[in-house]
């Protein structure tokens, strides 16, 4: 299928400025609930939203706002659902870390690690049962969380039962505040695939647009297979900054947030540039758009959205 | 009939007449089919019946997944310890899963090793605990009535729940109670006899001996009330409190080993009637050396029990 690129990017920038404008409220401690940012993860969460069939499923992780934006048809319900407010996309019940919305595919969040993994294989064999025209189950998880014996469990079951699962490992290099190299050795998840005879591709680049025809691709071979796949997506989660300098680290360690607000990240600044920009180099998906979409359009498109939504939340 | 054969028997007819549902679980279909008890399952309409890996994590938030889209799940588990690998979905999936509109059914049958000869490690009569921790509906099964009840009602129902069925029973012919029969509108506690000189009421897997004791009464010139009570976490207890305060001698017989009995919940609601009310019990009681293997059985001095409850009317 054909995809215009305007459109991909324009999804891009959407989701980059949902961010910022809750990171705003994050720093004004209007939440209650711990949100777990995802700036920098954009591309992978637009690309995922944009292959979705409508018999397609998604489940999610803590790390979830990126593709609740990407999948919201509009902003005031996802944020009054970080308020805890009744007008929330869940009611005000299941807040940020179990944030789901049935009604555009995703059917189920876990803040529990690799806990999702498994039931999405329930989620894909409940859609063999229904008869339609056949869909695949994305479902979503970390570098962290595939460390968890629930990641082998679940390649394991989906390959066994033939289940069409494209699972999305969004690899950013960090677990809380552990660095891989810093909590366990190398896993080469491409070896780990090849293991269960499992379709493999590694995401690199933050280019949406590329993203979506690589997807794209594996979404057929899962349906057309049956079979799970992986897709492993490198990321950088923007908006950390440096410690104070110590005789190990003297350049400071880097502070990766978590949670919360990225302090560093400032709407003001960004827009002050004229576009939502944060790291000018590859490791920023908004960025990256400059290489598929005239920057004038995207500066454009920028304006509006961020217009746009802060109406919607005004 | 025996206990299994019985159990197998209604499996096999909701089983075969429900439609999108799967019954999956290790061996299922294969070797003995968990000593007979999933033996012959037929998939319904637009249904499957499969063997798994040993994956009991992944098993169990398979069952969640299916429940989530709407759809039917039955996981066969040949002990009930290897839940304890399912835990994570019992308690986080469920609790995020429970208020979920369109929800589809997903029950977990269990076999609880209650015989004790398979050791420390494999021997786990804790039902309650399960139940406890993921506020999870459960019901322990341990005759041909409420084997009916239980499974014609929740085998197949929105929502999630544990269906425990006991090993020490499969092969011994399977308790059919006859005559009136009344229950609570959510077939939570179940009365098979009512008398008033007494209240016996059997918790988890022990009806079999409450049914004994009944009996032993009755030899003995006593009438009682006999209550099973299915349910592992019970709402209501208003017909058993009842009872209790008409006939104002109780027996409870639990052969559960959690430190969180539903026993336990019940006697603190008797002695919140504030009524005189003479109580005995066969209960269980920890000890390490019962870890090793053994026969497990709920044992008591049944006579003295009875003249516990009797012996100030100097009536025996």
């Amino acid at each position: 299928m054909t995809r215009d690129p305007h459109i991909i990017a324009e999804e891009v920038l959407r989701v980059r400025i949902g961010q910022l404008l809750v990171n705003e409220i994050l720093k004004r401690r209007e939440l209650k609930v711990p949100v777990h940012l995802a700036l920098g993860h954009e591309a992978i969460a637009v690309a995922v939203s944009e292959v979705m069939g409508p018999g397609d499923r998604l489940c999610l992780t803590h790390r979830n706002i990126h593709y609740n934006l990407a999948r919201a048809q509009s902003f005031a319900p996802e944020v009054a659902e970080l308020r805890l407010s009744p007008e929330g996309i869940g009611g005000g019940r299941l807040g940020s870390m179990n944030m789901a919305n049935p009604g555009r595919g995703i059917l189920y969040t876990s803040s529990i690690l690799a806990n999702d993994l498994c039931v999405a294989t329930g989620v894909a064999l409940g859609g063999r049962l229904e008869g339609g025209p056949a869909g695949a189950t994305f479902v979503v998880t970390g570098d962290g969380a595939m460390e968890e014996g629930a990641f082998y469990e679940t390649l394991e079951l989906a390959k066994s039962l033939d289940l069409p699962v494209v699972v999305v490992v969004e690899n950013n290099g960090w677990s809380l505040a552990s660095r891989i190299h810093e909590r366990r050795c190398p896993i080469a998840v491409e070896g780990l695939a090849a293991a269960f005879a499992v379709p493999f591709a590694s995401l690199r680049g933050n280019d949406a647009i590329a993203y979506v025809h690589t997807l794209e691709r594996l979404r057929a071979r899962a349906i057309g297979e049956r079979t799970p796949v992986i897709v492993e997506a490198h990321v950088s989660t923007l908006g950390d900054w440096r410690g104070e300098p110590t005789p190990a680290e003297p350049e400071g360690r880097v502070i990766n947030y978590h949670h919360g607000a990225a302090a560093t990240v400032t709407l003001g600044d960004v827009m002050l540039e004229g576009w939502p920009v944060i790291r000018e180099d590859a490791t920023d998906p908004v960025h990256v758009l400059t290489t598929r979409v005239d920057e004038k359009t995207l500066r454009a498109a920028a304006w509006r959205l961020l217009s746009a939504m802060t109406g919607e939340i005004a | 009939m025996t206990y299994v054969s019985h159990l197998n028997a209604l499996l096999k007819d909701v089983v075969g007449r429900s439609s999108r549902l799967v019954a999956y679980g290790q061996n299922v279909v294969t070797g003995s089919c968990l000593s007979g008890l999933t033996r012959g399952l037929i998939a319904g309409p637009d249904s499957l019946v499969f063997n798994t890996p040993n994956a009991e994590n992944a098993l169990v938030g398979l069952g969640f997944g299916v429940m989530l889209r709407g759809h039917s799940a039955i996981y066969f588990m040949k002990q009930q310890d290897f839940l304890l690998l399912g835990f994570d979905h019992l308690v986080n999936t469920w609790n995020v899963a429970r208020g979920r509109e369109n929800l589809g059914s997903f029950s977990v049958v269990t076999i609880v090793v209650d015989s004790g000869y398979e050791g420390p490690q494999s021997c786990l009569n804790n039902f309650s605990d399960f139940c406890s921790m993921a506020h999870l509906p459960g019901y322990a099964i341990t005759n041909a009535h409420d084997a009916g009840e239980v499974i014609g009602r929740h085998l197949v129902a929105p929502g999630c729940r544990i269906i425990g069925v006991s090993q020490r029973l499969f092969s011994t012919e399977i308790i059919a109670p006859e005559g009136a029969v009344a229950m609570d509108p959510a077939g939570d506690v179940i009365r098979y006899a009512e008398g008033p000189d007494a209240t016996i009421v059997a918790f988890n897997f022990s009806f079999p001996e409450a049914w004994s004791l009944h009996r032993l009464m009755g030899e003995r010139g006593r009438r009682a009330s006999l209550f099973s009570v299915p349910a592992v976490l019970p709402v209501r207890w208003d017909a058993l409190l009842a009872d209790v305060r008409r006939s104002g001698r109780l027996l409870v017989l639990d052969d559960g080993k959690s430190e969180n009995r539903t026993s336990d919940r019940f006697l603190l609601e008797v002695l919140r009637l504030g009524v005189p009310v003479r109580i005995a019990e066969a209960r269980r009681h920890f000890s390490p050396n019962d870890l090793a293997p053994n026969p497990d059985r709920l044992t008591a001095d049944w006579e003295s029990l009875i003249d516990a409850v009797f012996a100030l009317d100097g009536l025996d």
